[in-house]
């Protein structure tokens, strides 16, 4: 009796926990600590997003005259969205402005990332300065730019004019061809250092000790960079990107305070489309339709970010 | 394969001087071990030979190029690193041909070298995978590969061996000291493990405090300690020390221990003494050089016996002398109750003498070749 009680005990370690789990109910079960501490987040979330979201599903299914009942009218709205011109020409917007606008970014945010972690005199004050764009608020970046830009008054139009480049005061922010390009001008100026930062931190997660492998074993800096950072920052270039994408393809503030769309609705991208269609032309109906096919495009964005996010769990279980 | 010079190397982190006016001179085709306790200077040291840090002073040779200004690539040297640093990104067949693809190799010729290097370290199976999907002792292994696959002029290593687990490190000492062999390779190989440095060097060079404290082959440093600090830290159990001053009385010198024994010097050993200037020694003795007895003689140190450790191959004996413990290592069947009275007796041609003031060792003639003062190249005795 006295050698089988601890027999026992160790037995019950064993069938209780160490078992792989079956299904993903037991997984669940087994993590139940973990989904109570996300829990309170989770019910906030339900009730500020959850519902919203339900509510304009809903509507996207019904037409909603500015006076009187909604009228169900099912697929309409969708199918009116997607057959007009209009929505491909402003999807062609969307993409220009934010592929764009990205790459820009991204490839600016990474030299300055590189600049800023080189060890030099003044580095503090260069990473400082890199930073500014990034603390003004989108407003008082928008209208900043929309003087810098303005025809009559503006410090671009007027330079060339003093320096007599040009002798009549350049179109921009109303020109079809040049709105645009200012707007991602802009929109880069501003997303840069965040981009920076993120690359930043992941180099400072470099090792060390890799880096002086490839010295000795005769790499270049290039080289260094190529087959040591570039590998290790592969997790976070990915994440940039992708939070970089999202954040343009619902960027609302600069293009509607600089140019409200136009002109001629050159610089309308979804988002403002669908502020203009809901807020300006009260089609509410149709608005949420739009509201609806955004989501979804989100929502496959936010499948990859978690996906990258997570990349390397299933090894490490 | 080249010698490898190290004239008057200074390093100051900041205020931290980490290394001390280091000279060595690593014979063309000799294994070194750089021995020293934790934060003593060895990678630092290693670093300024790879060129991976500058130096604040000093000039480093390898064979008859002067490459104290130089990149690491330049230097032409391989290192392996204690935590491996293998590229995870990299198969191990491309970790292998990492070196050579940036020498510009051409790509058959890389690849007979790196399919050569995995034969001899029998990693040819292991080949595509990465380096994550690697036990410890196989990435050591590959991290050993990726310097082997060239022929530089020295290999750098820094405790290459300290991640693996007893058995395995047992294993690959043999190998490393065969590939040496065969190789004939310039090796410089940091450790703090004394063991490893006496089984596997040619010559050790004992660093402490960022200074070389001796340079020269394992027996010597075992059995001819140079100081002090090399006495104390090469051998296990350690050295014991046994304070006194020195008396002679009736033309017999002796030493008077602290806690009131006697113990008189053989002829050799009172010449050695003599040339204490501070009056006060060390006595250092093995454990394997206590004899000890259950009866009192003339002339042996009186103590107790604190506790008793049988080992299997031979037992360890703790005693008490005064207020100090000692360990002797007797016959594995000798045993003893705790506070037995016992009587310690030295080997007197096994001993040595330290001058309690400069804590170098006394010789009959009085001069110390391996004392490591002043500005001098040390070549290995
Ligand atoms: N980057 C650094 N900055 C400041 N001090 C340093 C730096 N690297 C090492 N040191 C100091 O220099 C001294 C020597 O360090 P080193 O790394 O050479 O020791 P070590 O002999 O290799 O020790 P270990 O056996 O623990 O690896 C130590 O006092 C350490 O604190
Ligand atoms: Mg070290």
């Amino acid at each position: 009796m006295a050698v089988s009680a601890p027999q026992q005990a160790t037995g019950q370690v064993a069938t209780r926990n160490r078992r792989e789990p079956k299904n993903v109910f037991q997984r669940a079960y087994r993590q139940w600590a973990d989904y109570t501490y996300i829990m309170p987040a989770l019910l906030a979330m339900f009730f500020v997003i959850a519902y919203p979201i339900a509510y304009t599903i809903y509507l996207s299914f019904y037409s909603t005259p500015t006076a009187g009942e909604n009228v169900w009218n099912g697929l309409t709205n969708y199918t009116s969205i997607i057959t007009a011109e209009r929505f491909w020409m402003i999807t062609q917007n969307t993409m220009y402005w934010t592929i764009v606008s990205t790459i820009l970014a991204f490839i600016i945010g990474t030299a300055a990332a590189l600049v800023a972690q080189r060890e030099f005199i003044g580095r503090g004050l260069v990473r400082g300065i890199f930073l500014i764009p990034w603390v003004i608020s989108h407003v008082a970046t928008a209208y900043i730019w929309v003087w810098i830009f303005h025809s009559d008054y503006g410090l671009v139009s007027g330079m060339l004019m003093d320096l007599g480049i040009i002798s009549s005061p350049l179109v921009i922010l109303d020109s079809t061809t040049w709105a645009m390009p200012a707007l991602i001008l802009v929109n880069v100026w501003k997303d840069f250092p965040f981009i920076m930062i993120m690359m930043l931190a992941g180099l400072q997660t470099v090792p060390e000790h890799l880096l002086r492998a490839a010295k000795i074993d005769g790499a270049s800096t290039w080289a260094q960079f190529r087959h040591v950072t570039l590998p290790h920052l592969k997790g976070v270039i990915i994440i940039t990107l992708l939070l970089t994408i999202v954040m343009n393809l619902n960027h609302f503030t600069l293009p509607w305070i600089m140019t409200g769309g136009g002109p001629a609705s050159s610089t309308h991208i979804w988002i403002t489309e669908v502020y203009a269609l809901a807020f300006r032309s009260l089609r509410f109906g149709i608005a949420s339709a739009f509201s609806v096919i955004l989501f979804i495009i989100m929502m496959s964005m936010a499948y990859f970010y978690v996906k990258a996010m997570t990349a390397g769990d299933d090894r490490r279980r | 394969m080249a010698e490898v010079r190290l004239d008057g190397l200074i390093k100051y982190y900041d205020d931290v001087l980490a290394v001390d006016d280091v000279n060595l001179t690593i014979k063309d085709g000799d294994f070194v071990a750089l021995l020293g306790p934790s934060g003593c200077g060895k990678t630092t040291t290693l670093n300024l030979i790879a060129g991976l840090i500058d130096l604040s002073d000093g000039e480093i040779w390898i064979g008859d190029r002067d490459v104290t200004d130089l990149d690491p690539k330049d230097r032409d040297i391989a290192m392996v690193f204690q935590n491996y640093a293998l590229y995870p990104t990299k198969t191990v067949y491309n970790n292998l041909a990492f070196p050579l693809q940036m020498r510009k190799t051409p790509k058959n010729a890389i690849d007979e070298r790196v399919r050569k290097t995995a034969e001899m370290l029998s990693i040819t199976h292991l080949l595509d995978r990465l380096p994550r999907e690697l036990s410890g002792g196989q990435q050591q292994r590959v991290a050993l590969g990726r310097a082997l696959v060239r022929n530089p002029r020295a290999f750098l290593m820094d405790e290459p061996l300290s991640n693996l687990d007893a058995k395995l490190r047992v294993q690959m000492r043999a190998e490393l000291k065969r590939f040496h062999q065969t190789l004939n390779a310039t090796m410089i190989y940091v450790t703090h493990d004394q063991l490893e440095a006496m089984t596997m060097a040619d010559n050790i060079a004992v660093m402490s405090d960022g200074r070389v404290q001796q340079y020269g082959p394992p027996e010597e440093i075992f059995y001819d300690p140079a100081n002090l600090f090399v006495a104390g830290f090469i051998g296990s159990p350690a050295m014991n020390f046994l304070h006194g001053e020195i008396s002679t009385e009736n033309g017999v010198t002796s030493v008077k221990g602290d806690p009131g024994w006697v113990y008189p010097l053989t002829p050799a050993n009172a010449q050695k003494a003599s040339h204490c200037t501070s009056g006060r020694i060390i006595i250092g003795a093995r454990p394997a050089n206590l004899i000890l007895s259950r009866e009192e003689h003339p002339g042996m140190i009186p103590g107790s016996v604190y506790t008793v450790e049988p080992t299997g191959d031979t037992t360890f004996v703790h005693i008490t002398i005064g207020d100090q413990i000692y360990v002797a290592i007797t016959d594995p069947f000798f045993r003893a109750e705790p506070d037995d009275p016992i009587w310690v007796d030295l080997e007197d041609d096994r001993i040595h003498i330290f001058d309690e003031a400069t804590e170098e060792v006394l010789r009959e003639d009085g001069l110390n070749s391996q004392s490591i003062h002043g500005k001098k190249t040390l070549q290995p005795a």
